[in-house]
């Protein structure tokens, strides 16, 4: 059973009641501003936040939970790992502290206890714990006019075109997440481009693991094709240098 | 002082320096010493040592192919310098991959946990082997100086060819999947720099440069030990360079055209610019210093093709590995402890390298050991109790003292607001703006809440209502500001000035006035604020706490508004969504302001960090660069 949440943009009021209840649950103490924030909300103890737009949009921000993670390909220990339910989840104990999830994320969403001398990658995990016990998000959970909601990916997809298609002047004709990069498992409706979520520089549509697996595949060829060059090369040297030794050899026999 | 202690003091202090911001950084964590952010998450040490150390460290399997496996002999003089060259460079690199991890004792779980979908689980393992194999390589030549296991050292030499192959295999991979790194990134990495060719560019630059690197490297050795230079040996050994740079350029540029970057190629913005700098540094200086015969034998040809390919390399791994990614947030700069840090490990690799070339024999031949020279004088003359020649004793305490003096200036000049990883210090209040309406924004970043200071007043009964909220007045003052005591945004203000208090320009005040005479002189002792000031709680006051400590300015904002709305809330129905975070910090209100006015505020989230002096970056995320 693949999980999803759903939201409905042009239903939230931005009361920030899904970000309360996310520090609750979670236990994430406060904030104040740092240096290395970046200015969208999230934190290292901010899992989700409110980013607003002109009149009166309130975009909900968390960790898109990708079908195909980028950061779960990009992690050299497995500490990042999808699971059945959908949940992308990190296990601290395997960490070492690379960052290359947050280089590799194309939301930006992992963030960092930069201020801790013993730190590890903060995101949203879906509630993990929770909704394999079967119960919502704290997030979903809390939020009073349901512009979140959560439920089964297939299922949310098809109320999220069901609302799409009952009010097509209300919306912006694409279910942001269904698709992107592979897709994921936070799906939006929107009356706003949300393009700004991901990174600018190109529209990705393929997942991501799929940039590297190519290069990936190439490299125990690479390794034993290299080796075996290399030999045949030491080879043809060798026995080069021997015959023209050999041939001097004779040369200075001829001579003689 | 000669040319090599001058080197090497400077390298010393720079050594000192780093080890004092290392050491830093591994007690109170990398926001102690760093700029790096959720948006930089790797910096100056990825993109200074790791990345460019590594391509540089090449010369190493190259120079060792062209000597051991195609056998070409006149090179045998560079092979050991090469491989400690590369080695030196894997451990310049390994050292500041560690440093950078935010669990460096954790590094080697690599080795247990699998991912073999990650480059960097793939670069981890190319990095541990080829240092074992560089390792492997480097050891006969201290093992041949000191004699000890004599059995290793032939062993090793007589498989060397084993070890050569098996290195050339790994840096292969190695080389490249450092470009792999960054395949995954299409979305934030400039398309002058993305290609899926990638991990094949870095390999060929890292084979075109190595050697251009080896042959710095033998330049500067003979610059200060004024030892001779075969220039016209390395200047054929730079032409191998010069093929190699040829295929390289033409690849890259073919490969921008055919994916339909030709655009970007002569579009004028400044990566652009950055790119040509990058190609003709890399590319074009040293084809053209070392392919026309009449330049290339000269000794500063060589040199400016050396150091441009090498300047060019390191630019053109720093841009992959940092600088051409998109940042969305706070621009990065390093800190100077990032710096020192980065500097420092390439000093340390430098003083090593120095010491092998020194103290070991690292060169064929009769040119290569100072102590086989006829000519060199006596170190010290007996006779006259003079030294003649490098007194290396009095030269290592120049060198200890220089070390712990930088030591101690590297760890005085990293401020205690660092260390307590505060990120930015605290910034002062700002007096609230407005008249009916008051627009509260202690740090005047223009995310604030436009409170309706006339409606509340009137709500809570006209003006006996100030007490409520004006808990406190300062000396001689009515219905004190917030900000004149919480004067802090984020941080707690003492708010008790002792020295004014005791001063003879301000209060005037004997220690007895305050402090009873038979008990220490301690502010738990002392006689409370209300004791002289009467009139510093008005009558009426809903918080009556005397404490020298005020909370910070947001604290006191929500503390003060928080209490009273959700009782409120919970008194009436219509009020419900009044202890809502939303009920204050809303665009709503705003809305019904007069739009001369909005101006003043764009909208106000709880969630909204903003830094100062950092420009509204978020608003505008979906424009790059």
């Amino acid at each position: 059973m693949s999980y999803a949440i759903l939201t409905d943009i042009t239903k939230c009021i931005g009361c920030s009641e899904c970000v309360i209840a996310c520090k609750k649950y979670h236990d994430l103490h406060d904030d104040r501003p740092r240096q290395w924030h970046r200015n969208d909300g999230l934190s290292a103890r901010n899992w989700t936040s409110i980013v607003i737009r002109d009149n009166d949009h309130y975009i909900r921000k968390q960790c898109n939970h990708c079908l195909a993670p980028a950061c779960v390909s990009a992690c050299p220990v497995a500490a990042l790992q999808t699971t059945p339910e959908g949940a992308v989840i990190y296990e601290a104990s395997k960490c070492i502290g690379c960052r290359y999830c947050m280089i590799a994320c194309p939301y930006g969403i992992p963030r960092y206890d930069w201020d801790k001398a013993v730190p590890y990658v903060q995101k949203c995990n879906m509630c993990y714990e929770r909704i394999s016990r079967g119960q919502q998000p704290a997030c979903t959970e809390a939020c009073p006019t349901e512009a979140t909601i959560f439920g089964d990916r297939d299922e949310l997809l098809a109320e999220a075109k069901r609302r799409l298609a009952a009010e097509p002047n209300k919306y912006i004709d694409h279910v942001y997440g269904e698709k992107e990069a592979g897709g994921t498992s936070v799906l939006y409706i929107s009356d706003i481009d949300l393009g700004f979520l991901s990174y600018p520089l190109r529209k990705v549509k393929q997942p991501l693991p799929d940039t590297t697996s190519a290069a990936m595949h190439a490299v125990p060829p690479a390794f034993v094709g290299m080796g075996v060059v290399m030999g045949g090369l030491y080879w043809f040297c060798r026995r080069r240098d021997k015959v023209s030794r050999q041939e001097n050899e004779k040369e200075q026999d001829h001579h003689e | 002082m000669n040319r090599v202690s001058v080197f090497k003091s400077i390298l010393w202090i720079i050594l000192g320096l780093g080890l004092s911001a290392g050491i830093t950084r591994m007690i109170f964590g990398l926001g102690s010493v760093t700029n790096l952010s959720d948006t930089t998450p790797w910096g100056l040490w990825k993109g200074f040592n790791v990345v460019p150390g590594i391509a540089l460290a090449g010369g190493g399997f190259v120079l060792t192919a062209i000597i051991y496996v195609m056998r070409k002999s006149e090179y045998h003089r560079y092979a050991k310098i090469s491989v400690l060259l590369a080695l030196l460079g894997y451990i310049t690199a390994a050292t500041a991959l560690v440093a950078e991890l935010g669990l460096p004792w954790l590094v080697w779980h690599p080795v247990i946990y699998w991912q073999h979908h990650s480059a960097l689980f793939e670069v981890a393992w190319c990095v541990m082997l080829y240092l074992l194999v560089l390792f492997l390589e480097f050891i006969p030549v201290p093992l041949e100086e000191t004699g000890w296991l004599a059995s290793v050292r032939r062993f090793l030499t007589k498989y060397k060819i084993v070890l050569v192959i098996l290195g050339i295999m790994i840096s292969t991979l190695h080389q490249s999947s450092l470009g792999t790194l960054f395949l995954i990134t299409p979305e934030k990495l400039h398309p002058l720099w993305y290609s899926s060719l990638l991990p094949i560019l870095f390999f060929i630059s890292a084979v075109a440069i190595g050697p251009l690197m080896v042959i710095l490297a033998v330049n500067v050795i003979s610059y200060l030990y004024r030892r001779e230079l075969e220039e016209a040996k390395l200047a054929r050994l730079g032409l191998f360079s010069v093929g190699v740079l040829v295929v390289y350029g033409l690849i890259r540029l073919v490969d921008l055209i055919v994916t339909g970057k030709f655009g970007e190629l002569v579009s004028g913005s400044w990566p652009m610019v950055v790119f040509w700098i990058e190609l003709s540094l890399m590319v074009l200086i040293p084809i053209v210093f070392l392919s026309f015969k009449r330049l290339r034998y000269s000794r500063v040809a060589l040199s400016v093709a050396t150091a441009s390919g090498v300047l060019g390399m390191g630019l053109n791994r720093a841009n992959v590995a940092g600088i051409m990614l998109v940042n969305t947030g706070r621009p990065y700069i390093p800190t100077v402890f990032e710096v020192f840090i980065s500097l420092g490990i390439v000093s340390a690799a430098v003083l090593v390298f120095l010491f092998c070339v020194e103290r070991f024999k690292m060169w064929e031949g009769k040119w290569d050991d100072p102590r086989n020279r006829d000519e060199a004088p006596p170190e010290f003359d007996r006779v006259s109790d003079v030294w003649l020649g490098t007194p290396r004793l009095a030269y290592r305490s120049l060198y200890s003292l220089i070390f712990v003096f930088s030591l101690a200036l590297g760890f005085a000049l990293i401020s205690g607001d660092r260390l307590r990883s505060e990120g930015i210090p605290d910034i002062e209040a700002a007096p609230a703006r407005g008249g009916d309406t008051l627009f509260i924004d202690g740090n005047r970043d223009a995310y604030g809440v436009a409170f309706a200071h006339l409606d509340h007043s009137d709500r809570l009964g006209g003006d006996t209502a100030c007490v409520q909220c004006h808990h406190m007045n300062i000396p001689l003052d009515k219905n004190s500001a917030c900000y004149r005591c919480h004067g802090k945004m984020y941080t707690p203000v003492d708010m008790f000035r002792h020295d004014w208090h005791a001063s003879p320009d301000g209060g005037n005040l004997a220690c007895r006035e305050c402090h009873p005479a038979d008990l220490p002189r301690t502010a738990a002792t002392a006689q409370a604020c209300d004791h002289c000031h009467q009139d510093l709680i008005p009558p009426g006051a809903t918080i009556e706490v005397v404490d020298y400590e005020a909370p910070a300015y947001t604290d006191a904002m929500h503390i003060l508004c928080i209490d009273c709305h959700s009782r409120e809330a919970e008194l009436s129905a219509e009020n419900d969504n009044l202890d809502q975070c939303a009920a204050c910090h809303t665009m709503r209100q705003l809305t019904q302001m007069p739009p001369e006015k909005r101006t003043l505020f764009r909208d106000t989230t709880i969630n909204h960090v903003i830094i100062p002096g950092f420009e509204e970056i978020d608003r505008n995320e979906g424009r790059s660069q």
